[in-house]
């Protein structure tokens, strides 16, 4: 595992309980290693040593054409936030009352961060946010503080361009305090010919009576790698609501780990994909319900053509005191040629008896009598098959609040919506 | 000379999987500014006509030819057939769920403009054009935003049928079964719709096995069709007479 034994200087090496966090990652990544076929939590879709290529950690200054600092032409106002190449080189001045915004180093030497930082997971169960910590130096602190509602979207947009193959180990620990609202945006692309690894963690913090939206849309290049953990708290009559977008890259895994701990906390995952060359899409959840009254809901849509590969692997816990509890979860996929492949993996555990509970999978192929339908219309076939996986996916788009956030968002997966 | 618009000889055609027959040899002529009536009775494959002229792929064409304004069927693709004329109305209409109503009916204007070369209706064009046919049919602005067909009630789908047609303006439009499960009204909007697109160029071939529509369409041939050809052709005074006599007769004479 060669960037694993890199040799580089981080930020922050004389801080005695930062070299000591990174050092007990350091240790449970050795111990776990990379995932494999046998790694059951990977085993559909994991990553190879080949295909990755080496990919290094880039401890020079960052570097660019300085365009890095512009300002994105989103179709919504945005507090807008910038990481280049791995490194953030941009935060919105004038933020608004209420919203804090600062880099990972700052918020580590005055400690601020400390109540958060690898407080949310075990290490031993997530070798990448493991290797994450043990390479710990970029990210970010955001705390929405209490009771304020931050209408305007924190945006925060990972760009790649071709170079060295890096890998991009980013940390970002949001806090939405009690009673607060925010949204939180995600975009990563890259250009087309880059190679890298980008490896995030995301620590989220819903206070008691908070709502957290959380967008992603991943667009990364064709050879990207990409692995995101979203690791989740949510406290009494908290909401942590999510919609994760992948277009096609190399192998892409957003994983969803959500703890809802108190009573009437909540969570909505909704997830859209679609691939048709050769990429896989992994989406994985695991959403545990620690207390009574909580609620969860996820609705997973996947769109797959040529030798693309769909994951989703789904589960929910549910703890013997979490009596009077829903939990939901569908996934479908649309499978659209012999050689691409889905593999559905839901897993309900469920220890307390007065609950709601369900799960559902089903892939299939468009309807032959709706295409027909639709050419006797005039429509050509591809247009009309256009048409009808547009619509598919539709669904879940349709889930977020924001018209021009749900545009936005489908504008690489569903170009005509 | 009247233009030819339909000319079918020694159609054969059947199921594509399994290769059952079930046109067996079928002849007809439909010219410009004709209306033709194919009655028969249930499982005679009247549907299955209306499939192969259209293009549906489950059905194979195994003999004989059709052309449609001197245009080989066989080699062309459902949506060029209907881009260059050929409207079918289908007896169920298919429910596409995440499609508004209005959203298809542009893809579908647009696709059948762009084939024949004309520009596309832009948003606003579209929009004047659709507000106007809507009223005509009694298709009200709210079921244009419903996904389309969903959830309709059989008047509402055949309605949106018939504002399709006005919408597309076919040469020739295959109406199967478009009688079926309306009430008075409904058939009265179906029919007027019809009457009003009909004129000297266009030609319209209605398939059914009931005679209330035929009554208020009036149409110039009716052809008895059984066992996968028209047995025998007359006039409106052959619908009158099955009415009261019967399939029965003819299904004999095709045996």
């Amino acid at each position: 595992m060669s960037f694993f034994k890199q040799n580089i200087t981080l930020f922050g090496a004389d801080i005695p309980w930062l070299e000591g966090l990174r050092e007990k990652a350091r240790a449970a990544f050795e111990r776990c290693g990379l995932p494999n076929a046998k790694t059951e939590a990977w085993k559909y879709s994991y990553f190879k040593e080949e295909e990755l290529g080496a990919p290094q950690i880039d401890d020079t200054p960052h570097e660019c054409d300085g365009h890095c600092g512009e300002s994105e032409n989103l179709p919504f106002a945005a507090i807008e936030i910038k990481y280049c190449n791995g490194k953030l080189t941009h935060i919105a001045r004038d933020l608004p009352r209420g919203v804090i915004i600062r880099p990972l180093y700052e918020a580590i030497t005055d400690g601020e961060i400390k109540p958060y930082l690898n407080k949310s997971f075990d290490l031993n169960e997530f070798p990448f946010a493991a290797l994450n910590t043990a390479f710990l130096d970029e990210g970010l602190l955001i705390i929405i503080t209490a009771d304020t509602m931050a209408n305007m979207p924190i945006y925060l947009h990972y760009h790649q361009h071709a170079g060295m193959n890096r890998l991009c180990n980013i940390r970002n620990v949001i806090v939405c305090e009690k009673g607060a609202k925010a949204t939180i945006i995600e975009h990563f692309d890259g250009e087309s010919n880059a190679q890298y690894f980008n490896n995030i963690v995301n620590e989220i913090y819903v206070g008691t009576g908070a709502i957290l939206r959380h967008y992603k849309r991943q667009d990364e290049a064709s050879k990207a790698h990409h692995t995101a953990l979203n690791s989740v708290q949510v406290k009494a009559g908290g909401h942590y609501n999510s919609l994760i977008v992948h277009g096609e890259c190399a192998l892409a895994r957003s994983e969803s780990y959500v703890r809802l701990l108190q009573e009437n906390a909540g969570a909505e995952i909704n997830g859209a994909y679609r691939l048709t060359h050769n990429g896989v899409s992994d989406i994985t959840t695991n959403i545990r319900h620690l207390a009574q009254h909580t609620a969860s809901d996820q609705l997973v849509k996947g769109v797959l053509d040529g030798a693309a590969k769909g994951v989703f692997q789904g589960q929910i816990h549910i703890a013997p005191d979490a009596q009077q509890t829903t939990g939901y979860q569908l996934h479908r996929a649309l499978v659209l040629s012999d050689a691409a492949e889905v593999d559905c993996k839901p897993e309900l555990e469920i220890f307390a008896d007065d609950v709601k509970c369900s799960h559902g999978a089903a892939s299939g192929d468009l309807d032959a009598e709706q295409l027909f339908y639709m050419q006797a219309r005039g429509i050509p076939l591809d247009e009309a098959r256009q048409i009808l996986i547009e619509a598919y996916l539709n669904e879940v788009f349709a889930k977020t609040e924001d018209s021009a956030v749900a545009g936005w968002l489908s504008e690489n997966i569903c170009p005509s919506r | 000379m009247t233009e030819k618009l339909l000319e079918i000889k020694g159609l054969c055609a059947g199921v594509a999987e399994g290769g059952k027959e079930i046109i067996k040899g079928l002849d007809l002529s439909v010219k410009a500014g004709e209306t033709h009536a194919i009655m028969g009775p249930n499982g005679a494959g009247k549907s299955t006509l209306s499939y192969v002229l259209t293009g549906k792929p489950d059905y194979v064409v195994t003999g004989g030819t059709m052309h449609f304004c001197g245009h080989d069927l066989t080699s062309l693709k459902p949506e060029e057939r209907a881009a260059l004329g050929i409207f079918l109305s289908m007896q169920a209409p298919v429910e596409i769920p995440g499609v508004t109503t209005q959203n298809f009916l542009k893809h579908a204007v647009n696709a059948v403009r762009k084939y024949n070369n004309l520009p596309e209706l832009d948003a606003a064009e579209f929009l004047k054009l659709l507000r106007t046919k809507a009223k005509e049919f009694e298709v009200s602005a709210e079921m244009l935003k419903r996904e389309i067909n969903v959830g309709f009630s059989g008047g509402e789908k055949k309605r949106l049928e018939i504002l399709q047609l006005s919408l597309l303006q076919p040469k020739l439009a295959i109406l199967d079964e478009a009688d079926s499960g309306l009430d008075i009204d409904a058939l009265k909007i179906v029919a007027n719709g019809v009457n009003q697109w009909r004129a000297a160029d266009n030609a319209l071939l209605i398939i059914t096995h009931h005679i209330d529509l035929l009554r208020q369409i009036k149409p110039d041939f009716v052809h008895i069709y059984a066992d996968g050809r028209i047995v025998k052709t007359g006039d409106m005074a052959l619908a009158e007479e099955l009415e009261t006599g019967g399939y029965k007769n003819y299904l004999d004479e095709a045996q």
